[in-house]
């Protein structure tokens, strides 16, 4: 069921005035229309093919460190209603970015869910499948989406520490920003683009990056001064990390060498989101070059925290235990440490939260916990 | 008790006694108040609606009057454990004698000596409420009746007695009454009213299913007005009251007959008083037990019946008749179900199934199903299951009884229902209401809810509701095909022509002529019959498309239940017609790659037809590239025309499909876990 529809933000000059979409960024499409055009003629049934985006089809690139597309494709077929649709819903998709980059407009993926309604019988039926269009035109095209002037929208995360940025705001006006001396409690948030023309880099004191899921954790490590003790960067993840909240990991890993560690529950879901930000998801394995961070480190809370530390933990549900053993044939988790790592926790049937470790104390896990594990991993 | 040598004292004694049968009914009903269906508030007010509803049913079909039924439930003062519950009926009325004995009494009733199918079967009901009612809060009463024959209605205001086990008149009086004819009940009773499965509600609803000859309004405590209007103004036929068969008899019911009897001779009375027992059998019984055969019947000692119970035992009767039998009927189960689920909208309504009568025991009984599915039905709920016996709903211990584990022993995944482990009670938007007909139904206890188990009445029950699995069945294998044929259409009439267009505009191109790719993406034979029904007729029509590559020379079988199929007219003229088997056939000109033709059925206003009961068959193409229709059975013996033989011995070349991933049928099953934007 489509959620409530969010009111349409006022269109700026700023936003009339990014470039266009570039003449060639859409051009697979109109090969896509030759493709089909002959094969009418032809009288054959019209159809393409597309990387699979699936856990099978996944290869590890050794030059870039991360997981990618691999070779197995799959075909869109007219012969199926949802292979039909979708080919029709791509040219449909086409006509409307062209009409934005004519008016100089962007749209989020949300808005082009309801764009749609006017659509006809091309009309989407869910926002998933909104989505996955623009992903697979990602794909057939080789571009962001922000390419063809989608974007997401939520924002990314918020980040707390000592790292300087010059922001160009919706406005045009650059904006330069310290993330702990220019922000209040929350934080920074970052953007849905950061992307240099957008975010750029003025410098840092902060001497490493802490990934962490939860929003009470962050503030625990903000209140207890762990950022300004460590020299430390701390970056809420929200869960499954945005979009933009992995590229910015990627970005301060790579242009600024800070080491990024994450932090999150001791739970199958959070190995998860360790693997998107370190070695790329699978829905966006054909941007992996852009998003994942390669040189990320698990920190915890890990299936041996649970039983070293003595946390207070909740048994595996049944769901818990189908997803590990999913992740034991992902075949990003096909290392001898993630294997043990799983397997230790499908024997030992427990899973904790990163804030169970409030058991001893509010201080515990900035004087002990990080400190220890930390040392452990060489970042501090 | 001791023996005293010195009698008590008369008045002692008279205490004793008196007190001793004030114990006796007040105990009785303490001790049975489980059995009675009044161990709680919520369930003794379901049991005195259900008793009077029943009263009013019998009562009006007695007379043959069509049941009207109108029950009232409203708060009863400030404490709001008492509710007022009103049942009116407009039956015959009770004459003025025996208004006291029904409603005043215990064990008072004409039926329980009968041998026919009936609701009440031993007359505790009504007078159960009435002491309830009483006991609970000393309220008497109300009882409005009026008979034809009289100008006004009696009113009596009543309580049980509890000491005598008789009716105590409170007070009396005639009053105008704007109805021919009919009864009214009035109790105050400590009572719960709630809606949900064990409700006045459900149990109302479920009646109405069954008894679809019947109008039943229920006005709920707030003001709510729910009105079951009836589907039939046709009464059931008066099951007929039959004699006792002597297989199932008890030695005390054959006491209590060979008492009554009012024949000379017990040959007389075997032979005339039971049923089963020609002239020549009664002889042979009696022969067998030892006896004469001149005896009275009533001078019989209790050994004698033995013997003649044994004797009976042993001798080969006619089998007992189902004349005492009143099954609901498939047309009217049908109709039963379509009138009170209308709100539902169920997509489908199964045949109903009415099994032929059996015997089990010295009864006949039978059994009949109906079965409807999906529409606002909850598809993630155990299957709903109504129980009745005797057209009366059953609603309380469903897992003690015969019904549901007859259900649950079924494999439902075999009939397209999802069922864990393949027993017990399946999941889906499924109703099934199962209905026991007999004269003596074998209930597990004297609380009337559950049947026992019984090797004949569940083969009975197994065999009946299979039937209407194997409906349901090929009702889903047609929802499936059926989808499966709209998303083709919705992909050749209205996604590939835009498409072509949008991607030939995009290239500056003509739009290609899409007729060949058509053919590509159906390849069948369609057969879509679409029915339309107005004042004056319901007409059928049948398109037949060639979606295939190549023409097709085809023989159309149309087959209907015989008795619709009477009432039809074609166009064309048919090739031929077989009346008795209610088919129709059509060789149809030469039909090319893309081009269609009809075939239109009319059948007289009002007629109960829908698309479902037509089953077509057709020769010529094979079942792969066929749509709407089946490949004609092998076991129909028809002569088919020389070019369909030709058609059909010419081999299919379908297309070669090859091996490949469907893109979106991978991405719809990889995006599951992982969440992202």
């Amino acid at each position: 069921m489509p959620r409530k529809r969010a009111p349409t933000s006022p269109k700026t000059k700023a936003e009339e005035e990014e470039p266009k979409v570039r003449a060639d960024a859409l051009r697979p499409t109109i090969d896509l229309a030759r493709l089909i055009h002959s094969q009418l003629l032809e009288g054959e049934i019209p159809r393409m093919r597309l990387p699979l985006r699936t856990k099978q089809n996944i290869a590890f690139q050794m030059r870039e460190g991360v997981w990618r597309l691999g070779k197995a494709t799959g075909t869109r077929s007219a012969r199926k209603l949802d292979g039909a649709l979708m080919l029709l819903r791509t040219f449909y998709l086409v006509d409307f970015i062209n009409e934005m980059a004519r008016d100089g407009k962007t749209s989020t993926l949300r808005e082009l869910y309801y764009i749609s309604e006017g659509w006809e019988e091309g009309k989407f039926h869910s926002e998933d499948e909104s989505n996955l269009l623009v992903e697979d035109l990602e794909v057939m095209c080789s571009r962001l989406r922000e390419d063809f002037r989608l974007h997401p929208e939520e924002n990314g995360a918020s980040i707390i520490g000592d790292i300087t940025i010059r922001e160009r705001n919706r406005k045009g006006a650059v904006k330069t920003i310290n993330c702990r001396e220019d922000v209040g409690d929350g934080g920074y948030a970052l953007p849905s683009n950061v992307e240099k023309e957008k975010i750029e880099f003025v410098k840092a004191r902060a001497k490493f990056v802490i990934a962490i899921e939860c929003g009470g954790m962050v503030d625990r490590l903000a209140e207890n001064g762990f950022d300004e003790a460590n020299d430390a960067l701390l970056v809420h993840l929200k869960g499954q990390p945005a979009r933009s909240t992995r590229r910015f990991l990627k970005r301060v890993n790579e242009e600024l060498k800070l080491p990024v560690v994450v932090f999150t529950d001791g739970d199958p879901w959070s190995f998860r989101i360790f693997a998107s930000v370190a070695y790329g998801a699978i829905k966006t394995a054909h941007i992996s070059q852009y998003l994942a961070t390669p040189g990320a480190e698990f920190l915890g809370v890990t299936a041996s925290d649970i039983e070293n530390y003595d946390l207070p933990s909740d048994r595996l549900s049944e769901v818990d235990i189908k997803a590990l053993q999913a992740e034991l044939s992902d075949p990003r988790f096909a290392t001898a440490e993630w294997r043990s790592e799983i397997e230790l926790m499908l024997k030992n049937g427990k899973k904790a939260e990163q804030q169970s470790l409030a058991k001893y104390g509010l201080n515990y896990v900035t004087d002990h916990y990080l400190p220890e594990k930390l040392k452990e991993m060489g970042v501090l | 008790m001791p023996r005293t040598l010195v009698a008590p004292a008369r008045s002692i004694a008279e205490q004793l006694a008196s007190k001793q049968r004030e114990i006796s009914v007040a105990e009785f009903f303490e001790r049975n108040r489980q059995i009675l269906g009044f161990d709680n508030p919520q369930r003794s007010l379901l049991t005195t609606v259900k008793e009077a509803v029943d009263n009013g049913l019998d009562a009006s079909e007695e007379a043959g009057i069509l049941p009207d039924l109108r029950v009232e439930i409203s708060k009863e003062g400030e404490s709001g454990d008492r509710l007022r519950v009103a049942v009116e009926d407009r039956g015959p009325g009770i004459v003025r004698r025996e208004i006291p004995n029904v409603f005043g009494r215990l064990l008072y009733g004409s039926r329980f000596h009968s041998n026919r199918q009936a609701r009440g079967q031993q007359g505790i009901g009504i007078s159960a409420a009435v002491l309830y009612a009483g006991l609970t809060t000393a309220r008497p009463a109300r009882i409005t009746s009026k008979i034809a024959e009289e100008e006004g209605a009696r009113v009596l205001e009543l309580i049980l007695d509890t000491q005598k086990n008789l009716p105590r008149i409170l007070s009396e009086e005639v009053q105008l009454w704007d109805r021919e004819h009919g009864t009214r009940i009035e109790l105050v009773l400590k009572a719960k009213y709630v809606r949900g499965r064990q409700s006045p509600l459900e149990y109302l609803r479920g009646t109405a299913i069954v008894n679809p000859h019947a109008r039943i309004v229920l006005v709920e405590p707030d003001g709510t007005k729910i009105t079951f209007e009836r589907a039939t103004s046709e009464l059931p036929p008066i099951s007929k009251e039959t004699l006792p068969h002597p297989y199932g008899l008890e030695l005390g019911e054959l006491g209590y007959l060979l008492k009554a009897s009012k024949r000379e001779n017990i040959r007389e009375m075997l032979s005339r008083d039971l049923a089963g027992v020609s002239v020549r059998a009664s002889r042979e019984v009696v022969g067998a037990a030892g006896l004469k055969g001149s005896e009275a019947p009533a001078s019989l000692s209790g050994e004698a019946q033995e013997k003649l119970l044994a004797g009976l035992r042993g001798v080969e009767l006619v089998a007992p008749s189902a004349e005492g039998l009143s099954p609901i009927g498939p047309l009217l189960i049908k109709r039963g179900l379509r009138n009170v689920l209308g709100d539902v909208r169920p997509d489908f309504f199964a045949p109903p199934v009415s099994r032929p009568p059996k015997v089990r025991g010295g009864f006949p009984f039978l059994v009949e199903v109906g079965l409807v599915y999906g529409g606002g039905l909850p598809a993630d709920q155990p299957l709903q299951l109504l129980r009745f016996a005797n057209r009366v709903p059953l609603l309380f211990q469903q897992g003690a009884c015969a019904i549901t584990s007859a259900v649950g022993s079924i494999d439902w995944r075999r009939y397209g229902l999802d069922q864990k482990g393949g027993n017990g009670l399946p999941t889906g938007p499924c109703l099934l209401l199962v209905h026991v007909a007999s004269t003596k139904i074998p209930f597990t206890s004297e609380a009337k809810e559950a049947l026992a188990e019984d090797e004949d009445l569940d083969r009975e029950l197994t065999l009946a509701i299979q039937a209407a699995a194997r409906h349901l069945k090929t009702h889903l294998s047609r929802v499936g095909r059926r989808q499966f044929a709209s998303d083709k259409f919705a992909i050749i009439q209205k996604i590939l022509p835009r498409l072509a267009e949008k991607a030939s505009r995009l290239i500056d191109q003509p739009v290609p002529d899409l007729a060949p790719v058509i053919t590509k993406i159906m390849d069948v034979v369609t057969l879509e019959p679409t029915v339309v029904a107005d004042a004056s007729s319901v007409r059928v029509t049948v398109e037949i498309t060639n979606y295939t590559a190549r023409p097709r020379v085809l023989e159309v079988f149309l087959e209907i239940d015989p008795t619709t199929f009477a009432l039809a007219e074609y166009a064309p003229t048919p090739e031929g017609i077989d009346r008795g088997l209610g088919r129709a056939w059509w060789t149809l000109d030469k039909l090319a790659s893309n081009a269609r033709t009809r075939i239109e059925l009319g059948f007289p206003a009002r007629t109960d037809v829908e698309a479902n009961d037509l089953d077509f068959y057709v020769a010529g193409v094979d079942e792969a590239h066929l749509l709407g229709a089946d490949p004609l059975p092998g076991d129909w013996d028809v002569r088919l025309p020389r070019a369909i033989i030709e058609a059909a011995e010419a081999a299919e070349s379908g297309p070669i499909e090859e091996e490949e991933v469907d893109y979106d049928a991978a991405e719809a099953s990889a995006h599951v876990s992982e969440d992202e934007s």
